[in-house]
């Protein structure tokens, strides 16, 4: 293999990565915007997804099923959640949140050790996508293509949804002024609770997708809630293009760094993060500083 | 009179109060007589989670046999298990509360060989007996080894010695590996690397990756573009789960003969037949037909309505060491364990075993197995391919290699 192949094969390694961490990270952003919480368990509806993810195969057969039913049923906890407990404390100072949504980590991961039992599980890829294609006579399995263009197709559906829909329009005017919101008429605890089961969906949609790649298993919630935190900071709180432009970053730095800098591969991430932090306190396309 | 029956009435509610509490008081302290407290300090979450709860069945599984049969010279076994979530701080803190709060002096069940080896300076200090069930670490009988630790369990160097023998007389001529950054990843890999230039293969180079990666894909082309034939793997629970399914999405099996020290049946239930083809060394097996090993699969069978998995059976042997070495100490002072498990032999589910006084280190039959699916059976299956008598196994007194 070439210098240029290695190059095409690392890039595409790197797009199926940065598609995962955008799904975590732009459910994280999207709840800050909005509601400025720091959710604490959305690793857990990632995890949450991976395990959803394989008992829709199990049931259905069909990896597409769980792809619909994972996100649902988070984004159904996740509705609940905020409209039984996070509503009643937006008059409280930010670490009550903080502190909530970390009980909510704790609960609902006992819950899905309770119901999933702690062994890891193997969550099959799409039959459509389960081969391989050969790229510069290297082979390069088409589920991580699959996970690329998922990812450009998903940002274009949330960039539009919150540019083109009433209820982006909504989105977009409540992470401004929420109060003139309320002021014109708009329910905007419903905007709330819409957008905290949105995010939580979107963190269990890529739960379902990397569940092929890593399995299901109790080390995905700590795991992700790390990168997902990280991809917020450096692509600034509550930018949805932010957090775009982060996980695409965040992915190249780790599959690039892991392949010159082996040894410091755990760093490379952490290193990103500080640098832009020197440069914009506000990280890259975040408004406040 | 009424009064006074009164003061009678309550005078006898006293008396029957008191009568009552002391009785309860005298059972309790029957009851603490009749205990022995084990601790296990063991990681069922996190990464190491798994083997935990395999480690921890064990544990429970052995504790349930010995205590039917009337318990430990007449004492009933208590578990007493904490999670450490596999962090040694954790695990050093925990094991100390169970010294200090229920009077532990026995420790097994630890999963990770760096918790193992943050909790064995504090061994003489607590007067507690460890015996290792699973950890792999070569030095914790070697430098670090401390006189109240025991290993009944095959070390990482002993499973990559019988790996490395089999590589001798295989047709594989070059190498590169892959281990999880820590100790026991870096310390595996030294010993293969060692083995390697000795049979006179090549050894490539090893690359590390750190414990909770998700993306193999560098790893996966790195192994591709060093031109080995075979890559030898020292990785463990979610990250050997991950590797092997992402290394059979990318075909490597078909390029690269895969090594590994261990092969681990958790995993191939976690990545079905991603694992096909994978040789390796395995701490225990449970299709190793002696009469020990069909009694205990039989047992195990009609407990939990399946075979027992390696760690199941690895940690089990360590319960049986442990309760073999109190047996023959008549005692639970310290001391008088620590001098019947120098030296003890019995006979295993994994075969004859010895506790060499010289290092603590249990002398033990060696196994290598390649996953594949046994005709009729719908899953992988490790399978014994070659089995390594104890002193081509085991390495010098303290040693962590090999002379040959």
């Amino acid at each position: 293999m070439d210098f240029i192949g290695f190059l095409v094969t690392q890039c595409l390694n790197a797009f199926s990565q940065a598609a995962l961490l955008f799904f975590l990270g732009v459910g994280l952003t999207l709840i800050f915007g909005i509601m400025r919480i720091v959710n604490f368990a959305h690793g857990t509806f990632y995890m949450l997804g991976g395990f959803l993810g394989f008992t829709a195969v199990r049931l259905t057969g069909s990896f597409w099923a769980g792809l619909v039913i994972g996100p649902l049923v988070a984004g159904a906890i996740g509705t609940a959640f905020e409209m039984g407990l996070l509503r009643r404390l937006y008059r409280r100072d930010e670490s009550a949140f903080l502190m909530v949504t970390f009980g909510l980590t704790l609960v609902l991961g006992e819950i899905i050790r309770l119901t999933w039992g702690v062994d890891a599980l193997q969550v099959p890829m799409p039959s459509a996508f389960d081969g391989i294609v050969f790229l510069f006579d290297e082979p390069f399995p088409t589920y991580r293509l699959f996970l690329a263009g998922a990812g450009v197709v998903m940002a274009l559906i949330i960039w539009q949804f919150l540019e083109r829909t009433r209820l982006g329009l909504l989105i977009r005017a409540t992470s401004q002024n929420a109060e003139m919101v309320h002021a014109l008429g708009v329910d905007v605890n419903l905007v709330r609770s819409g957008i905290f089961g949105i995010g939580c969906g979107l963190a269990a949609l890529g739960g379902v997708m990397a569940a092929p790649l890593i399995t299901a298993s109790l080390a995905m919630a700590p795991n992700a809630i790390i990168d997902a935190f990280v991809i917020v900071i450096i692509g600034g709180m509550g930018s949805f293009a932010g957090s775009l432009l982060a996980a695409v970053l965040v992915a190249f730095v780790q599959v690039f760094g892991n392949y010159y800098f082996p040894d410091f591969a755990l760093a490379a991430m952490y290193l990103l993060m500080l640098l832009v932090l020197v440069i914009r306190p506000g990280g890259l396309l975040g408004k406040e500083a | 009179m009424t009064k006074h029956a009164g003061i009678q009435r309550r005078t006898i509610l006293g008396a029957a109060a008191a009568a009552a509490s002391l009785t309860s008081i005298g059972i309790r302290r029957a009851q603490a007589a009749e205990v022995v407290k084990i601790g296990l300090p063991v990681a069922v979450t996190g990464p190491l989670g798994g083997i935990g709860a395999q480690m921890k069945r064990a544990c429970e599984f052995c504790a349930k046999q010995v205590n039917a049969k009337g318990g430990l010279l007449g004492k009933q076994i208590e578990l007493v298990s904490e999670d450490t979530a596999g962090n040694p701080a954790t695990t050093v803190r925990k094991a100390q509360e169970m010294v200090e709060r229920d009077g532990v002096r026995l420790i097994t069940c630890i999963v990770a060989s760096n918790e193992a080896l943050a909790v064995v300076p504090k061994l003489a200090e607590w007067n507690a007996i460890f015996v290792s069930g699973d950890n792999g670490d070569g030095r914790l009988t070697g430098e670090s080894l401390v006189p109240n630790f025991f290993r009944p369990n095959t070390s990482g160097p002993m499973g990559t010695r019988a790996v490395a023998l089999w590589v001798r007389g295989s047709k594989l001529t070059k190498f590169y590996g892959l281990g999880m950054d820590y100790a026991w990843g870096h310390n595996s890999m030294d010993v293969f690397q060692d083995e390697c230039r000795k049979a006179g293969k090549e050894f490539l180079g090893a690359v590390f990756s750190p414990t909770g990666t998700k993306d193999f894909s560098t790893y996966i082309t790195k192994i591709r573009q060093s031109g080995a034939d075979a890559c030898f793997l020292v990785l463990s629970g979610d990250d050997n789960n991950a590797f092997l399914a992402q290394a059979k999405q990318y075909r490597l099996g078909d390029k690269v003969q895969l090594l590994t020290e261990l092969v681990d049946e958790m995993s191939l239930l976690a990545t079905g037949d991603a694992a096909e083809g994978l040789i390796g060394g395995s701490r225990y097996t449970p299709t190793y037909n002696i009469p020990e090993n069909n009694a205990y699969v039989a047992a195990w069978e009609a407990e939990y309505k399946r075979k027992p998995q390696m760690f199941e059976g690895d940690q089990y042997q360590s319960c049986v060491v442990l309760q073999a070495g109190i047996e023959k100490a008549g005692s639970f002072d310290t001391d008088k364990i620590r001098a019947a498990l120098e030296g003890l032999k019995l006979t295993s589910v994994k075969g004859p075993l010895e506790m060499r006084a010289c290092d603590h280190q249990g002398e033990q039959q060696g196994f290598v197995v390649k996953v594949g699916k046994l005709p009729g059976a719908s899953q992988v299956t490790p399978n014994v391919i070659e089995t390594y008598p104890a002193n081509k196994i085991t390495p010098a007194c303290k040693q962590m290699t090999y002379a040959d």
